[in-house]
C-alpha cells in the first residue's frame, strides 16, 4: 500500500472521530481544494493566463473553505470578503517583489538537476512565482479571516449592545495571540520544508554574501515573508469589516440569532 | 521606555535600508549598476515538445561600483527567455555581480555572475518587522524573535548534524527546547503554559511516531526521494527531520488554542462542569481543524508548482508528473494534519485534567 494513501485513510478516520460531521467535512474540503489546485496547475500548462486561473482558484478556495464548513452566516461572509481584499492588496506587492528580485523559477544550484528538461516552455515563470507565493499564503489567510470573525462574533453575541470602535478594537485584541500562533506554524512549516536546502547551502560552504544574493534563498525568504504580510495585514482589515456586517445588520432580536442558529445547523 | 525601544528599531531598519543600497564596497565581487539597456537580437524557438518561447539576447553598458576599475564603464551580454526559467532579464537600474574578463579591448567586457538581491531581501524584512509591530504590539516583536531563532537554530542543527550526530535526535532536543523556551515566553510560568507544552510534545512525537511506523510497514511505497537528489545524504533521515518540525508549529497553535479557551472558561465560569468543558473544547477543536489543516496543506504543496509545470511541458503524464513532485509535500502536509487533529484531544484531555486536579487541592485546602 502507498504511504500517501495510508496516512490519507489516517487522518480521514482521526478527522471523522474526533470530528464528527464536522470533521467529515473538513476533510472533504481537502481533497477538494487539492482538487482545485490540480486543475488549475492543468490549466496554467496548457497555457492560459496563470495570474488570472490563480485569483480565480483562490476565490473558489476560500468559498470551499468558508463557506462548506462553517456554513452561511454573516461571520463567514465577513471572513470570505476580507480574504479577498487582502489578496487583491497582496497580490500588487508580490507581483512587485517578484518582478524586481528576479526570484523565478531555477536557480544556478539546481541547473543539473532540470538540465534534463527542456526549460523554454512558454509559460512566464515570473508570474508563477506570484502564483506560487499567493496558493502557499491562500490557506493561512482564510484561517487567520475565520479565526479573527468567529471570536468577535462570539464578543458580540454576549454583548449585542457594543459599539462598532469597540468591537473593532477587541478584535484587534483576540488578533494579537492568533498572530503569534499562525505564524509560528508557518515557520516552522516552511523551515521544516527546508531543511534539505539549508543542508544543501552548508554543504556548497557558500559565504553569507553569497547566501543572501543567492536566488534560492531569496525565493524561499521572499514567501516565508510574504505569507507572514499576509496574516499580518489582514487582521485589521478582517477587523473592520467584521464590525461593519455584524453592526450593519438590523438591531439583534432573539428571532434574528436563532435565525442565524438554524442556518447555521443546516450547514448552508 | 517602551517607545524609545520603537524608535530604536525604527533608526535601525533605516540605517539597514540605507546601507544595503551602498555596501558596494563591502563586497570583493565586482559589482556593476547597468546605465543601458540594448535588445540586440530576438529569435523564436520551439522545443521537441512544441513549447513556443521566444529568446532575446540583450547588450547591457554599466559603471562598475567598486573595486580598482570605479566608475569604468562597462559591456555586458545576456541572454534571456520569455519563460525565464534559468535566465533572468536585466533592466536599467539593476545591480548585478559580474566576473571581468581578461580585457585588452578598448571597452571592458564581463560575464554576468547574478544580480544583488540582498536589498529586496532587506526591504521585505524591514516592511514586514514595520507591520508584525504595528499590528501585533509585543506579540508581533515575540513572532519576529521566533522566526530569527528559528533560522539561527535550525542552521546550528544542520551544523552539528554535519559533525556526524544523529539529525533526529538533535531534532528532538531542539524541539524539545523550542517548545519549553517560546511557550514560557509568550505564555508566562505557570500551569496553562505547562499543560500546553506537554500537550504539544506528546501531540509531535506521537505524529513522528506514526508516520515512522506507516513508512517502515509500506516499506516507503511511494515515497519518491528524487526530489532530494541534490543532497549527498541520506534522505530518509532528513525526511523524517523535517517531517517532526514541519508539524510542530501546527500543533502547537492547536495546543495554545485550546489550552487557552479551557482555562478562559474555568476563570470565567468556575462551578463549569467537567462535561461542559470538554464539549466546548471539543467544538472549537472543531473549529479550527478544518482550516488549520489547510495552512500546511497550501503552504506545501504551492512549493511544488515550477517544477510541476516543468515536468507536464516536457510530455510526461499527468499522473507521473504528480506522484514525483508531490509525494514529499503531500505526505508532510498529511502528517501534519495528522498532528493538528491528534493535538486536540491530547490538550483537551491535559488540561480538563490539570484544571480538575487543580480546582480539587483547592477544595481540600479549603
Amino acid at each position: 500500500m502507498n504511504v500517501i494513501i495510508i496516512l490519507a485513510v489516517i487522518l480521514f478516520i482521526l478527522m471523522k472521530l474526533i470530528g464528527k460531521e464536522k470533521g467529515t467535512k473538513s476533510f472533504l474540503s481537502l481533497l477538494l481544494n487539492f482538487l482545485i489546485i490540480f486543475v488549475a496547475i492543468i490549466l496554467i500548462a496548457h497555457n492560459l493566463n496563470s495570474i488570472v486561473i490563480t485569483i480565480l482558484a483562490c476565490i473558489l478556495i476560500s468559498y470551499v473553505s468558508l463557506f462548506y464548513i462553517n456554513g452561511k452566516h454573516p461571520k463567514t461572509t465577513a471572513a470570505f470578503l476580507s480574504t479577498l481584499i487582502t489578496l487583491a492588496v497582496l497580490f500588487f506587492f508580490i507581483y512587485f517583489i517578484g518582478y524586481a528580485a528576479r526570484i523565478q523559477g531555477f536557480s544556478e544550484e539546481e541547473f543539473e538537476e532540470i538540465s534534463l528538461y527542456s526549460l523554454y516552455i512558454g509559460t512566464n515563470f515570473t508570474k508563477i512565482v506570484i502564483s506560487t507565493i499567493i496558493m502557499g499564503l491562500i490557506g493561512a489567510i482564510i484561517d487567520t479571516a475565520i479565526s479573527i470573525s468567529s471570536s468577535m462574533n462570539e464578543v458580540y453575541i454576549h454583548n449585542p449592545s457594543i459599539t462598532r470602535r469597540k468591537l473593532f478594537e477587541s478584535g484587534l485584541n483576540i488578533s494579537r495571540d492568533i498572530l503569534g500562533t499562525t505564524t509560528n506554524t508557518l515557520y516552522f512549516a516552511f523551515v521544516g520544508g527546508y531543511m534539505a536546502l539549508i543542508l544543501w547551502l552548508k554543504d556548497l560552504h557558500y559565504s553569507f554574501s553569497t547566501i543572501i544574493n543567492s536566488k534560492v534563498f531569496c525565493s524561499e525568504i521572499i514567501s516565508i515573508l510574504c505569507s507572514s504580510l499576509g496574516v499580518t495585514l489582514i487582521i485589521p482589515i478582517t477587523a473592520g469589516i467584521t464590525s461593519y456586517i455584524l453592526l450593519a445588520r438590523k438591531p439583534p432580536s432573539a428571532d434574528n440569532d436563532i435565525k442565524s442558529e438554524i442556518t447555521d445547523k443546516a450547514g448552508l | 521606555m517602551k517607545k524609545s525601544l520603537y524608535i530604536l528599531l525604527g533608526i535601525c531598519c533605516l540605517f539597514l535600508l540605507v546601507f544595503v543600497n551602498n555596501n558596494y564596497n563591502f563586497y570583493k565581487e565586482t559589482i556593476v549598476k547597468i546605465t543601458a539597456v540594448k535588445l540586440i537580437k530576438e529569435e523564436t524557438a520551439t522545443d521537441y515538445y512544441g513549447n513556443k518561447d521566444i529568446l532575446y539576447t540583450q547588450l547591457l553598458t554599466g559603471k562598475i561600483l567598486n573595486g580598482t576599475l570605479k566608475s569604468k564603464s562597462i559591456e555586458l551580454r545576456n541572454q534571456y527567455s520569455y519563460s525565464g526559467a534559468a535566465d533572468n532579464q536585466y533592466k536599467k537600474g539593476d545591480a548585478l555581480f559580474i566576473s571581468l574578463d581578461d580585457n585588452t579591448k578598448a571597452t571592458l567586457t564581463g560575464t554576468i555572475k547574478g544580480l544583488k538581491r540582498d536589498s529586496y531581501i532587506v526591504l521585505m524584512a524591514v516592511l514586514f518587522t514595520v507591520f508584525i509591530i504595528a499590528v501585533g504590539k509585543k506579540k508581533g516583536l515575540f513572532s519576529l524573535l521566533s522566526l530569527t531563532f528559528n533560522v539561527i537554530l535550525f542552521s546550528l542543527v544542520m551544523d552539528l548534524y554535519l559533525r556526524g550526530i544523529n539529525l533526529l535526535l538533535v531534532c528532538s532536543i531542539v524541539v524539545i527546547v523550542f517548545t519549553v523556551f517560546s511557550l514560557i515566553l509568550v505564555g508566562g510560568y505557570n500551569q496553562k503554559t505547562f499543560t500546553a507544552i506537554i500537550s504539544t510534545l506528546s501531540g509531535t512525537f506521537l505524529t513522528l511516531i506514526i508516520a515512522y511506523i506507516v513508512m517502515k510497514l509500506t516499506n516507503e511505497k511511494g515515497v519518491r526521494y528524487e526530489e532530494m537528489q541534490f543532497l549527498t545524504h541520506p534522505p530518509h533521515e532528513i525526511f523524517m527531520a523535517e517531517i517532526l518540525v514541519g508539524c510542530l508549529g501546527a500543533v502547537m497553535d492547536v495546543c495554545i488554542t485550546i489550552s487557552s479557551s479551557i482555562y478562559e472558561l474555568c476563570e470565567k465560569k468556575p462551578d463549569i462542569s467537567r462535561k461542559a468543558l470538554m464539549d466546548s473544547g471539543m467544538e472549537i477543536g472543531k473549529d479550527i481543524m478544518g482550516t488549520m489543516t489547510n495552512v500546511l496543506f497550501f503552504a506545501y504543496v504551492s512549493g511544488a508548482i515550477p517544477m510541476l509545470l516543468v515536468y507536464l511541458k516536457n510530455g510526461f503524464q499527468t499522473g507521473y508528473s504528480f506522484n514525483m513532485n508531490l509525494s514529499l509535500e503531500l505526505i508532510r502536509a498529511l502528517t501534519g494534519s495528522i498532528g493538528i487533529v491528534l493535538a486536540i484531544p491530547l490538550s483537551l484531555y491535559t488540561s480538563v485534567f490539570m484544571q480538575h486536579r487543580h480546582l480539587k487541592k483547592r477544595e481540600q485546602v479549603s
